[in-house]
């Protein structure tokens, strides 16, 4: 909300003006201000004159000939505008003028020459002069109250007391009563502890009472409904001080009665609606819920449906207005208007909210009445805006307003003891001081020992319980003045899972990996680049109800996508060897073991590598390394996978569980992602490569030299080198330290479709050496282990 | 041979071995100087022909003389082959100035290790870490953190909703959403575990924010939670202080504000002096009663303090970085920067 120094100084009398002081105090309060502007139209040189005489000039028709009175001299001026006569007091701008507000580049106004007669500088506009977008014709400063013909001569910055400094504070959403000037000038008087200087409106009434009459149907739609009427009023400009403050506060000037709306808006924080009078029908003002199907033209000329459960001023032929959001059409204030109903109503805050949003007519009066505005202050705003409106317009207000608040807001009390304050804040303040505070900030306070009964002003309607008044307490004690103690908790450590996944990033990191992090969302056009079959898991998704792009509408089911899009970027720049992981959460549509009523978010584990030299067994590698770190077996079935190449995947397992897939992504899907050359990949679940962490015990180590011998097996190509492997560990009895595939062979005297396999076994006793002989049965177990099992055959003793 | 003799042996003798250039050269005069054949060994075997009273004598004499020789013989070959080890160690000498096969090294990603920090700074002063699920009960997000039906962060214009997936009905409190902040983890871990709490949460959230230098529809937040039968608003500044001096370095000073939140009361803004400024950095507050009640716990017992922050800005304004899209492109350029 803008805030003109100068108009708190109506409510207050500031101690300071220095706006980088209110900025403090204000934040301190909890007033964010965004920022600090200068509101100075500037207009040097100009001074206010008066138009001595006006004449045709003799070789133009639509400009006249004019001679000013400056108070000193009397200069001939060219100007083209009509809406002045002789005698009217006028911004003369003399020649050396410079115009124009803080922000803009001045205008410099000289002498020249306009159809054979030398103008001496101008008669300026609204516009000209930067106070406002008035260019119809030139400011009538008599006719705008704004100066006389006493002021001849004088500056016109003197003379209408310009320029402000505009604070721009952010009211929080629970602070409707701060949204008006009054408001916040009410919290700094709490804060210096001087007194408000409050308004009391007072005008003249005609003899008549009011033509209307005003039902509520839905009182909790709308608890309050202040209705004045204002006969014999005439449309125009308002004052020039008025519309000075509407400009600092970024309000374009329209129109008297439209003025004093928007200005008494911003000054109490209470929203005004004016109707002309004479537009409804029937002398009867309805407030109700809307029906279904129900229309209304809205002053922006759009025809809105309603819904049932917007509010609606209606009279007998219908909705005339949408309640706190926008006016109706047919009974628009216009310049023909002599009639004028004014209203300060109170709305039901969740209902304006939801037609607001709906509509998307968000507006300074739909922003205070959504926040809560307080009734007792309608009865107030009413009058202020019927005294603003005689004064502005002439018009002669009705003997007395229609007032219809059915069930009226009365000060509630909130039972406040010294332990809630202490509890909360620590020992300081006080209970007496807190007291004290309360009490500044216009809190009831009937203190008996240590408790209170607080009595809350109506315009509070955020506080209805103890800690609502703890935190008016510390805000206005000074955040800044309570003591900093740091908390200790007991339990600083990770959970064995949270270190596991820590160390799995570190030996990818430590791998050559780059941690990346994509977006949640994938679209159906990653799947199905993956080339994943309509049944594939993967394509069971959640999709977003409101996405923001249709690439981002599904929740991933796999980290391929966004990884594979980080690659393909990455390729774009000519980035061509690419080794990237993510660890994050996908969706399944099904329910989360641990709480049935979300679904299932695991977290998974994925990388994608491309690069000179990579292929499946970078990713396999990468497998490998995780299985190290985190303690796991991880063993590989291969098979032709979908997403992936139909001879480079496989499913990764423990135990009897799959885990995960890795391979080489299939080129077809590589393609799609604007790629060549292989992509190695691989995914899985997190949550079992991290379910317990490695043993923390220390297993001995043996004294004695261990006992190594290689042997080669011939085998069918059928047979996975990983199957060789599982069976000679299996038959290779407890001293195995280690087993290794060192080397395949093919060719020479090796059978065709069959591969020679060798390993190296390494075997190693706690308490002995092992000797030749006692190896030797060793060997023999395992062979014949491989030709029962594999269908091995040994190639000769090495 | 008598013993003058055998002095010049030794000396022509000491002086071809010392002569040699190489082990070949050494091995001749060894077995010339020393061998079977040489004037030492000769007169070494005719000893016995000796009268016996010289015998002993030169047989010292002779003895005295192979072992000088050997000696002799022994540091030769070691020069020797130390120069012959420098003639090849001088040939392979290389260019260390040579480009390397480069150790593969990634990066961590810069939000992960700034969550990692956060986390840290709170494990050290006893706080536990948690993480909570993404797409979330509108319960968790908003009922249960005293924020009302009709508040409009609830709109589709701010929170991400999904479509149904399967028969179920959610609506209300069971709607699901993609969880709009790491407060929603609150009230699952009060309702878990009775106070004392101390942890924080890291995590992932969302928003319906199109994506310009500072909003982004996916960011992060660490949620923090403090409840006991004793904490006070000094606990929360003290505390939410000592990490910004943690994270920021010691010199940084933190203002507190008023602000509001739903589920906090009172409830404040922290701000850091940093690099000339004030920033906004988080918000915090002590828990509102509301949100302990909806988590079965006694507002008259136990008080607390919550805090959560924004990783990205916390990430953006540690290190100088001005577009949040930087965390999301993956450009390794970037990412291989944040070590």
């Amino acid at each position: 909300m803008k805030v003109p120094i100068g108009w708190l100084a109506d409510f207050i009398h500031l101690p300071t003006r220095d706006p980088h002081e209110l900025e403090r105090i204000l934040v301190s309060l909890g007033h964010e201000v965004e920022g600090i502007e200068e509101f100075r139209p500037s207009f040097e040189g100009v001074v206010v004159g008066r138009v001595e005489e006006v004449r045709p000039h003799p070789d133009a028709d639509r400009i006249r000939f004019c001679r000013v009175d400056d108070g000193t001299v009397t200069r001939d001026v060219v100007c083209g505008a009509w809406n002045f006569e002789a005698g009217a007091v006028i911004a003369y701008a003399r020649a050396g003028s410079r115009l124009g507000t803080s922000t803009d580049q001045p205008l410099e106004v000289g002498s020249r020459k306009i159809r054979g007669i030398v103008s001496h500088g101008m008669i300026a506009s609204a516009r000209e002069l930067g106070l406002g977008d008035d260019h119809e014709g030139i400011m009538v400063l008599d006719e705008l109250g704004a100066a006389t013909e006493d002021d001849l001569g004088r500056p016109l910055e003197e003379v209408i007391g310009l320029g402000d400094v505009v604070l721009d504070v952010s009211i929080t959403t629970n602070r409707g009563d701060c949204m008006g000037i009054r408001g916040l000038a009410r919290e700094l008087a709490a804060y210096w502890q001087i007194p408000l200087r409050d308004i009391s409106p007072s005008f003249p009434t005609g003899p008549e009472t009011s033509a209307f009459e005003v039902s509520i149907s839905d009182v909790e739609a709308c608890p309050r409904f202040v209705a004045h009427q204002v006969d014999d009023v005439r449309i125009g400009p308002s004052p020039l001080w008025m519309q000075l403050r509407l400009l600092a506060i970024g309000q374009r000037p329209i129109s008297n009665v439209v003025d004093v709306s928007n200005y008494v808006m911003w000054e109490l924080g209470h929203p005004i609606h004016t109707f002309d009078a004479d537009t409804i029908s029937g002398g009867q003002v309805i407030i109700r819920r809307a029906e279904e199907g129900e229309t209304l033209e809205t002053l922006d000329g759009a025809e809105r449906p309603l819904l049932a459960g917007d509010i609606v001023v209606t009279d007998p032929s219908g909705p005339i207005a949408l309640a706190g959001v926008m006016g109706g059409a047919s009974t628009e204030v216009s310049e023909t208007t002599t009639s004028v109903l004014v209203e300060a109503a109170n709305w039901h805050p969740p209902s304006i909210l939801a037609t607001s949003w709906r509509l998307g007519l968000r507006s300074e009066a739909s922003a205070r009445f959504e926040r809560g505005v307080d009734p007792n202050l309608s009865a107030l705003a009413t009058a202020r805006t019927v005294e603003l409106v005689a004064l502005t317009s002439g018009g002669v207000p009705r003997s007395r307003a229609v007032d219809c608040y059915p069930i009226s807001r009365t000060p509630w009390t909130v039972d406040l003891t010294a332990r809630d304050v202490s509890r909360l804040l620590g020992p300081a303040p006080s209970f007496g001081d807190a007291s004290a505070l309360l009490e500044r900030l216009g809190f009831g306070v009937d203190r008996k020992g240590g408790s209170a009964v607080v009595t809350v002003p109506t315009h509070r309607a955020d506080v209805t319980r103890p800690a609502d008044l703890v935190e008016e307490i510390a805000r206005l004690h000074g955040y800044d003045r309570f003591p900093d103690l740091v908390r200790h908790g007991s339990q600083g450590g990770l959970s064995p899972e949270q270190s596991a996944v820590r160390r799995l990033r570190e030996a990818l990191v430590g791998a050559g990996l780059t941690e990346a992090q994509t977006l949640s969302f994938i679209g159906q056009d990653d799947l199905d680049a993956l080339g994943l079959p309509l049944q594939d898991p993967r394509r069971v998704t959640i999709r977003v109800k409101n996405p923001l792009r249709e690439e981002e509408a599904i929740l991933r089911t796999t980290l391929l996508p966004g990884l594979m899009g980080a690659m393909s970027r990455n390729a774009a720049r000519g980035l061509k060897s690419v080794r990237l992981f993510e660890t994050g959460r996908v969706f399944m549509t099904r329910d989360d073991p641990e709480d049935p009523r979300i679904p299932f978010q695991p977290f998974h584990l994925a990388m994608v590598l491309s690069g000179p030299g990579v292929d499946a067994f970078a990713a396999t590698g990468m497998v490998d390394l995780l299985a190290r770190v985190a303690d796991r077996r991880l063993g590989l079935r291969q098979e032709s996978l979908p997403g992936l190449h139909p001879g480079r995947g496989a499913v990764v397992t423990c135990g009897a569980t799959d885990m995960g897939i890795v391979g080489e992504l299939h080129p077809a899907a590589v393609r799609k992602f604007g790629l060549d050359g292989r992509v190695a990949v691989a995914e899985m679940g997190l949550g079992p490569l991290v379910s317990a962490g490695p043993s923390w015990m220390l297993e001995d180590v043996s004294a004695y030299p261990p006992m190594v011998f290689d042997l080669a097996f011939v085998l069918a190509d059928t047979v996975p080198a990983g199957r060789l492997l599982e069976v000679v560990e299996g038959s290779a009895g407890r001293h195995l330290e280690s087993l290794e595939l060192f080397d395949e062979f093919r060719g020479g005297s090796i059978p065709d479709a069959h591969r020679s396999l060798a390993v190296r076994i390494t075997l190693r006793a706690m308490d002995h050496t092992i000797s030749d002989e006692e190896a030797a049965p060793i060997r023999r177990g395992i062979a014949a282990a491989v030709a029962d099992g594999l269908g091995g055959v040994l190639r000769g003793s090495m | 041979m008598d013993l003058e003799r055998l002095a010049g042996v030794v000396g022509d003798a000491r002086a071809r071995i010392e002569a040699t250039s190489d082990l070949a050269e050494l091995a001749a005069a060894e077995s010339e100087t020393l061998g079977r054949r040489s004037e030492i060994a000769v007169a070494r075997r005719g000893i016995g022909r000796l009268a016996p009273d010289r015998r002993r004598e030169v047989g010292r004499a002779i003895n005295e003389a192979v072992g000088t020789l050997t000696a002799a013989v022994e540091d030769r070959r070691s020069a020797l082959q130390a120069e012959a080890e420098n003639a090849l160690l001088e040939q392979d000498r290389v260019d260390l100035t040579l480009p390397y096969g480069r150790p593969a090294r990634g990066t961590h990603h810069l939000l992960t290790r700034t969550m990692e920090d956060v986390c840290d700074v709170f494990r050290a002063i006893g706080y536990e870490v948690a993480e909570g699920p993404e797409l979330e009960l509108a319960w968790y997000n908003f009922d249960a953190l005293n924020t009302p039906p009709t508040h409009p962060s609830r709109f589709e214009s701010d929170t991400m909703y999904v479509k149904a997936f399967d028969d179920r009905e959610r609506s209300g409190p069971d709607e699901l959403l993609l969880r709009t902040q790491t407060s929603p983890m609150q009230a699952r871990f009060m309702e878990k575990n009775p106070p004392p709490v101390y942890v924080v949460v890291p995590g992932r959230v969302f928003r319906t924010d199109t994506w310009d230098a500072t909003h982004s529809p996916v960011f992060h937040q660490i949620e923090g939670l403090a409840v006991d039968s004793d904490i006070t608003f000094g606990d929360l500044k003290g505390t939410l202080a000592h990490f910004a001096r943690e994270f920021f370095g010691v010199s940084a000073r933190t203002r507190f504000v008023p602000h509001f939140f739903p589920f906090t009361e009172p409830s404040a803004e922290m701000l850091v002096w940093f690099n000339g400024e004030w920033l906004e950095m988080l918000g915090c507050g002590m828990v509102d009663p509301n949100v302990f009640e909806a988590v079965g716990y006694d507002p008259d017992e136990v008080t607390g303090f919550a805090f959560g922050m924004g990783v990205e800005r916390l990430a953006m304004v540690r290190h100088g970085i001005t577009d949040i899209r930087h965390f999301y492109d993956s450009d390794l350029r970037v990412l291989g920067q944040f070590r």
